[in-house]
């Protein structure tokens, strides 16, 4: 008796659905046996976490950065270039749109506390919550139109996020440094940087901010408009990635820059012979995907956080390490562009289930309170993609089981 | 041994019921034009791929091979055409890696001995110590025969894998395939040279088209019955009557003057060479392969780092001076190449006929149109008979031959001026080598178009070149127009 495994000639019939669904119902059940058998958490609780979030309104901003970052990751991977820098990128994203948010679109106008009613009703006014060190208040002021503003912001730091990416990208192409290492090593670099400019150039004014690591509040009207309250999600967080989904879909599929890319990946020596400078596309993987990302930066400011608050532990970035989990994304999706929007809605419901079953932990009385939110959600996608994985091998070989005679 | 052999590819059947049987003791020659399965079938019997259907037996019991560990250990051994050892590691290392019989503590000096006095008995020259990425492609090639004899006690399948030796190593070889065989080991042979099948095998069997046609003895058989089983019909076209010519116009197209290269190995390569090739030209260089050849067309090319000398191609009237201007530029003049090791500097394997037409900046710029691409790809399949199930099919799923046919198609389409080609009908098959050749040789005369053509066979470069250069250590040792070369002077200046 022996087993046989081939690959298949034509792929399973609507394995692309079924594999991935089948192993979201068996992995989440696998999850729930190991917190039962390890915590003694409730698998009701499990359950009604995972149900709660796969329809949750909250995992949707999650959900939109990833598959934003997805897309980011996925244009250098198809040309085997490996981007694990996008936390970096989206750190320099975040600095520099908050740079243009809180310094070069707005003007900060000294008033003492007696006029201070005057402007808080001000249209295009927006008053910092405590007083500066020397008592009066500041208001921000817009310079430019809001519209404006925000524009700049996006450009900006898409430009920021392909510099970053750009410096590992040279080294790359032009001396052979691995981009696997440079671009990681870069994100603490992004970290450290970060810091410092919370405590130096782009520290608060106010009492409650300067020197405690803490930027000033984004004017109100610089900010993303959400789509409802229950959510994080902003309309221009929803614009942007339905933008760069398009966007990289037309690229890779109908411009020969796509398709070189894609070749670079498997044969870079083909593309030699045919006469394209392999280096520069190298390099453009890396930018490209480094702008995207930093976009993401401002999408997380301009939507989420509204200020730069200095990162107390190096695992604790702004980030949540998201550019980390996008990694996981563009695995999920096999580098297939059309594969990403799924995975980032699979992983960004998970990321929202640990969250959500940490907080009913929270209310149920018990020794599993110790786990943490981040444990629990790796749990769960750890055991998701195991089985996906696993699956996999059966979409793709076939077993056959023969008799031999000896 | 084998009986009713299935596999099926994607969109091809690439073996349909095929029946062989290997007798103890024999030389076996396994012929068919490209595409015909015979790579597929030793593959299968290496261990490489499972079939879909069909059984294998040795000695009367069944076996299965589920990969080449399996077939190792019956004693079975493949050698492809591409040498596939570890660049990093010595001789002896790269052999020991699949001997069970030293393990894992085995002492390097006693191995070595070992496969000294193993590589004497088979008359290969090799020292077992040294790393393999300073061999030549002969000696690796050499070492792979001699990984496979070790390995492979019963049973040795050569795909291809002599057909590049050259001719003092391939005598020798078939001595010790004589020997081999007299002691009781079989060997499958794959080739496309029909006359070096019909020399050295006992029996030979052809397959067309993944189907079996049939097994004659050797004595009984002559060039024109297998050519016959082997195309049918189309056997007639095979001719290596020279080509039609023109006189080659006035104009220089390429130029090459006092052209110095290195190798890989830090010694030049290429010491001063000069050439010209004419509009309407064919320039044939004749050559034992690794005599500078690949690193005059790689500079040419712009792959290659040129120390001193000038590269000129003219252009539009204008003389273009091209040396370490980049493989781009070269091309945007209107030069076509075809490079050694398609499968690695030609094609994407990974990519579909359509992307790989479009990856040529001189085809495909900026937005693509893919429905132009269809067309000129269609065009492509007709005008070739590439044997695909359609443009959109990934490159990787068709045979040697069929891969090489887009990829000459391709290159000529885009030669305006210039095609700069390296064994251009390397591993096709008779009828279809041919019918390139003609295909080449029809731009020359009407578009005018200059060729440099770099080959290994002589029999082609009477075929189709008008001025013939032979190359030796790095040097041209001599040119002649067609009608004053001499084939025996020719060969004498080759291995002088």
């Amino acid at each position: 008796m022996r087993l046989i495994v081939t690959k298949r000639v034509k792929p399973l019939r609507f394995g692309g659905i079924v594999i991935p669904f089948l192993s979201i119902v068996i992995g989440i059940f696998l999850a729930t046996l190991a917190l039962y058998g390890l915590a003694q958490v409730p698998p009701s609780l499990v359950y009604g976490a995972i149900g709660q979030s796969l329809v949750s309104p909250q995992m949707l901003q999650t959900f939109i950065m990833l598959t934003i970052l997805g897309v980011a990751l996925i244009i250098p991977f198809s040309a085997a270039v490996w981007n694990i820098g996008a936390e970096g990128q989206i750190i320099w994203g975040m600095i520099s749109s908050a740079f243009i948010g809180l310094s070069v679109a707005v003007r900060y106008i000294m008033v003492s506390p007696t006029e201070l009613p005057k402007y808080t009703n001000m249209p295009g006014m927006f008053v910092l919550p405590t007083p500066t060190v020397s008592g009066a208040y500041a208001v921000e002021a817009l310079t430019m139109s809001p519209g404006a503003a925000i524009s700049l912001m996006l450009i900006v730091s898409a430009i920021a996020g392909a510099i970053w990416a750009l410096v590992a990208g040279l080294m790359r192409a032009y001396l052979d440094i691995d981009e696997v290492a440079t671009t990681l090593i870069m994100n603490y670099i992004a970290y450290y940087a970060y810091n410092f400019i919370v405590y130096g150039p782009l520290q608060g004014i106010t009492i409650s901010t300067s020197g405690f690591g803490l930027s000033n509040a984004l004017h109100p009207e610089l900010r993303f408009a959400r789509i409802s309250t229950a959510t994080t999600a902003t309309w221009e967080g929803v614009a942007l990635m339905i933008g760069i989904f398009v966007a990289a879909w037309f690229v890779l599929r109908h411009t020969t820059f796509g398709l070189r890319l894609r070749i670079l990946g498997s044969n870079p020596n083909a593309l030699k012979a045919a006469g394209i400078n392999v280096r520069k596309y190298i390099v453009a993987a890396l930018a490209i995907s480094g702008a995207i990302a930093g976009i993401v930066g401002t999408i997380l400011f301009a939507g989420n956080l509204y200020q730069l608050i200095k990162i107390k532990t190096i695992t604790t970035p702004p980030t949540h390490n998201i550019g980390y989990t996008a990694i996981l994304v563009s695995w999920l999706s096999m580098l297939d562009l059309r594969g990403i929007p799924i995975a980032a809605y699979i992983v960004a419901s998970l990321f929202q289930a640990g969250i959500n079953l940490q907080s009913s932990l929270g209310s149920v009385s018990s020794g599993s309170a110790m786990i943490s939110s981040g444990a629990l959600t790796y749990v769960l996608i750890g055991f998701v993609l195991t089985t996906f994985t696993v699956l996999r091998v059966f979409s793709e070989y076939s077993i056959k089981v023969v008799r031999e005679r000896g | 041994m084998v009986k009713n052999l299935v596999k099926r590819f994607p969109g091809v059947l690439a073996l349909d019921n095929v029946s062989f049987n290997l007798r103890k003791g024999e030389i076996h020659a396994l012929l068919g034009e490209n595409g015909a399965g015979k790579t597929t079938f030793v593959r299968i019997l290496y261990g490489i791929y499972v079939p879909d259907s069909g059984e294998i037996y040795i000695e009367g019991k069944r076996v299965v091979f589920t990969s080449p560990l399996d077939a190792i250990r019956h004693g079975i051994s493949l050698v492809s055409q591409i040498p596939q050892l570890i660049g990093s590691l010595t001789v002896s290392e790269n052999i020991i890696l699949g001997l069970e019989k030293y393990g894992m503590m085995a002492n390097v000096r006693k191995v070595e001995d070992y496969i000294r006095r193993e590589s004497e008995e088979i008359g290969i020259k090799i020292d077992p110590s040294t790393e393999v990425w300073k061999l030549s492609y002969t000696q690796k090639q050499l070492v792979e025969l001699l990984r496979a004899v070790i390995l492979g006690a019963k049973v040795l399948m050569l795909d291809e894998a002599i057909t590049f030796l050259p001719i003092r190593e391939k005598r020798r070889f078939f001595k010790f395939m004589r020997k081999f065989a007299s002691q009781g080991g079989s060997v499958i042979l794959i080739t496309h040279k029909i006359p070096e099948a019909l020399e050295i095998a006992d029996r030979i069997s052809v397959l067309r088209r993944g189907k079996y046609v049939g097994t004659v003895e050797a004595k009984a058989a002559s060039l024109d019955t297998v050519r016959k089983m082997m195309f049918g019909e189309r056997s007639t076209q095979i001719t290596y009557e020279r080509l039609p010519s023109s006189k080659p116009d006035e104009k220089v197209v390429l130029e090459v003057k006092d052209l110095w290269v290195m190798g890989d190995y830090g010694a030049f390569s290429v010491k001063g060479v000069n050439l010209r090739v004419r509009a309407g030209e064919v320039l044939g260089i004749a050559g034992v392969a690794g005599n500078g050849q690949l690193e005059l067309v790689q500079a040419i090319m712009g792959l290659r780092k040129v120390r001193k000398g000038r590269v000129l191609v003219s252009a539009d009237g204008n003389v273009i001076d091209v040396t370490n201007k980049g493989t781009g530029r070269v091309r945007s003049l209107g030069v076509g190449y075809i490079p050694d090791e398609p499968l690695k500097f030609g094609v994407s394997v990974e990519n579909d006929i359509e992307e790989n037409l479009a990856m040529l900046p001189l085809i495909a710029r900026g937005v693509i149109k893919w429905g132009r691409l269809r067309k000129r790809a269609q065009e492509l399949i007709d005008k070739f008979k590439v044997v695909t199930p359609s443009s959109r099919t990934p490159v990787k799923l068709l045979s040697g031959g069929n891969i090489m046919k887009v990829l000459v198609g391709r290159e000529l389409s885009v030669a305006k001026r210039l095609l700069v080609a390296y064994n251009p009908t390397r591993a096709l098959d008779e009828v279809t080598a041919v019918t390139v050749r003609k295909i080449i040789k029809d731009r020359v005369l009407r578009d005018r178009l200059a060729v440099l053509l770099v080959s290994e066979d002589l029999d082609e470069i009477f075929q189709v070149s008008d001025t013939v250069a032979v190359m030796n250590s790095g040097r041209i040792v001599g040119v002649f127009p067609i009608d004053k070369a001499d084939r025996d002077q020719v060969e004498k200046l080759m291995v002088m």
